[in-house]
């Protein structure tokens, strides 16, 4: 049979090689065999994301290989979360991130891949999608009660309703239960300051240091 | 490789040959050297004192014996170079007396500063080869000057180098010692090992200095590139059509000398004209005349069949600063893009020739990086298209995870080496400028830099015949 340590550099190696279906078959193969979960997730999936991550770092490697290492670690996850529950572990979460893009701009990409690098990193993501309507974002940190609530935006045009974001949470009595992050590539931290969001995320780096930080100061 | 951009009509080139060879019949070309003259006298042609009449069948008859391609040896079998056809060859700059320091300020150049370009250029993937007169050194005696070059190309790199053509005496030097280096003169004659840069003195006139290293080069079988620098409007006639009449006549008096020496001599065709800057009188070279000028000398090459030399990273500035770039990347593109086979003067080139900067051989490059990726033109084939990849991933998703994207993009979205991609907070922390950037960057590749090393015997040799010539030379 193999081991738990086995099946943890298994898992390391198939995220270091991009390889989502293999690193499938391996949440499979530890799920047949009993093995613990939360160790497959903590020894192996994220160990193999923060070699991949410091590699990035070290730019011996690029960012077409940290978004792939970090889908492969997501299929891992999807797999193991339903076990997660029934063996009663838990991988410690660092918090909860609602996300998504704003009304009226169905520009995805950079919100997606600020989700992905989230989700590796331990945060809880609810990707609330794209051209999602204020109110939305509003019910969702009613909802679900997220640490931070993120709202994308490509567009000049779009961008304004960052503002309506802010405005119609402090109506709703919320604005003080959330922090705000705001991105895209239009906005800049001087936007952040005017309309009064808290995090000005520039890229997903950002994003991710940003939240971390956040996260350590709750 | 993209194919090549012709910015002038057949008819065009043709009627600028038909003018060379007007002024080569009528109204002739001075050669001060005895023996070049003595070899045209006994090829049949009509002598004048200086002064050699070429008839154009003899003229067109030399010329047809020039290889259209050659290979140029270096040290290291892996970096020797197919000199024509598809393919272009970038070097530093030549010939400067100047160092321009980032402050803008000048002073003379030295043996170290040699020193520094031979590794620059070694260390760098986009030069090729590391080129001659990189910076006269002012520190070293004149006598001894080509043969500390030399060694110093030999020893600091394993890329193909140029040798001096300062005159006959001095060319047989670093003939020797290339052939030190290969194995002797037999060897060399077959694999050639040394090229050099002749130029004649515009309008139409070859002194005994470049005349003499020329057939010293031709007699050792060794490649020589025949260039004119005509300035249009003062060495030449203001109109670009009128100064490469002359131009190609000067260049093909050139090559027909070294065909007459040596049938078969590798040669390539070379233009560094440009214009006159009609305030000042100074020579002007960052310029869209001067690319013009490199447009038509690609031409002339291939309607001769013969490798051209022209263009490179030109620029008039003072300082690297945007004028040094935007003419820069005018001249160099304009060489890759017409087909130009050989870049003298790719990197470190400021004011016209006149100095070389290091932080200017850094953006100069990163240019040259971008124009052979340019040149490389792009996979059409099945796989690189996609289309499985496309209909997988579909409408709205991005494709930064497939592995589509790891295998082709590091082969089709080259990385900057100097260009600051980053958004403005990463920037932001450092601030610095390309100025700044291209310093730090120059200074990290000489620290780190390691010369491929040399034979202890072969390099025994070399000093040893330095030595030799030192002491005689000193008489």
């Amino acid at each position: 049979m193999v081991t738990q340590d086995e099946i943890n550099s298994k898992a390391k190696d198939a995220v270091m090689d991009f390889d989502d279906e293999l690193v499938e078959e391996i949440c499979e193969e530890a799920i047949d065999a009993g093995l613990d979960a939360v160790s497959l997730i903590q020894d192996g999936l994220t160990a193999g994301m923060i070699e991949i991550g410091n590699q990035f770092n070290e730019g011996k490697l690029h960012l077409p290989h940290v978004i792939a290492a970090a889908e492969a670690m997501s299929a891992g996850v999807a797999i193991l979360t339903p076990v997660l529950e029934e063996q009663g572990g838990t991988t410690e979460s660092k918090g909860k991130v609602a996300i998504g893009t704003i009304e009226g701009d169905i520009h995805t990409i950079g919100k997606d891949i600020v989700a992905t690098m989230l989700k590796v990193d331990g945060f809880e993501v609810i990707d609330l999608g794209q051209d999602v309507a204020i109110t939305t974002f509003v019910e969702a940190v009613k909802k679900h009660k997220p640490l931070i609530v993120g709202s994308s935006a490509l567009m000049t045009t779009t961008m304004t309703s960052q503002a309506q974001v802010e405005e119609q949470l402090k109506e709703a009595g919320l604005r003080d239960s959330v922090l705000t992050m705001i991105g895209g590539a239009p906005v800049t931290q001087e936007w952040a300051n005017k309309i009064g969001a808290d995090i000005y995320a520039e890229n997903a780096t950002d994003a991710v240091a940003k939240c971390r930080a956040a996260a350590g100061e709750c | 490789m993209i194919p090549k951009f012709d910015a002038f009509t057949n008819e065009q080139v043709e009627s600028i040959h038909e003018h060379s060879m007007k002024i080569l019949e009528e109204i002739g070309i001075d050669f001060l050297y005895e023996p070049a003259l003595e070899i045209f006298k006994a090829n049949g042609q009509r002598v004048e004192g200086n002064r050699v009449y070429l008839d154009r069948k003899f003229v067109e008859e030399q010329i047809k014996k020039a290889p259209s391609e050659f290979t140029l040896h270096a040290r290291n079998p892996e970096n020797n170079l197919v000199c024509g056809g598809e393919n272009i060859i970038f070097m530093p700059g030549y010939g400067v007396s100047f160092i321009y320091e980032a402050d803008g300020s000048r002073r003379d150049s030295f043996m170290e500063d040699y020193d520094n370009f031979v590794k620059l250029a070694g260390a760098s993937e986009n030069l090729h080869m590391t080129g001659g007169i990189i910076a006269d050194p002012s520190d070293v005696p004149e006598e001894m000057k080509h043969l500390k070059m030399l060694y110093s190309s030999i020893k600091n790199s394993d890329k193909c180098f140029m040798g001096s053509a300062s005159n006959r005496e001095r060319a047989e030097d670093v003939i020797e010692m290339a052939s030190i280096l290969f194995g002797g003169r037999d060897v060399i004659k077959e694999k050639p090992a040394i090229i050099c840069l002749i130029n004649s003195i515009s309008p139409l006139k070859f002194d005994d200095y470049m005349a003499g290293s020329l057939m010293a080069y031709a007699e050792a079988g060794q490649p020589v590139v025949v260039a004119a620098l005509v300035m249009a409007g003062s060495t030449g006639p203001a109109t670009i059509a009128g100064s490469l009449s002359v131009q190609n006549a000067e260049v093909l008096a050139g090559i027909t000398l070294a065909q007459c020496v040596n049938p078969g001599t590798p040669v390539v065709y070379a233009s560094s004209s440009a214009i006159t800057d009609m305030n000042s009188g100074a020579l002007s070279i960052g310029n869209p005349e001067c690319a013009l000028f490199t447009a038509a000398c690609a031409q002339m090459g291939r309607y001769y069949g013969i490798p051209t030399r022209s263009g490179g990273g030109l620029t008039d500035s003072k300082l690297v600063d945007a004028q040094a770039g935007y003419e820069s990347m005018m001249t160099l593109m304009t060489a890759g893009v017409t087909g130009i086979n050989y870049v003298l003067h790719t990197a470190g080139i400021l004011e016209g020739y006149m100095a070389m900067s290091y932080e200017k051989f850094v953006v100069d490059d990163e240019i040259a990086g971008m124009v052979l990726r340019y040149l490389k033109g792009l996979d059409f084939s099945e796989d690189a298209f996609g289309f499985d990849v496309i209909k997988k991933i579909g409408p709205g998703k991005h494709f930064l995870a497939h592995k589509h994207t790891r295998k082709y993009y590091p082969i089709e979205l080259r990385d900057s080496e100097l260009s600051d991609r980053r958004p403005y907070n990463d920037w932001e922390k450092e601030g610095l400028d390309t100025l700044q950037r291209a310093k730090k960057q120059w200074q990290g590749v000489l620290e780190n830099y390691e010369a491929p090393e040399l034979d202890a015997d072969v390099d025994k040799a070399l000093l040893e015949f330095m030595e030799k010539r030192f002491a005689e030379l000193k008489k």
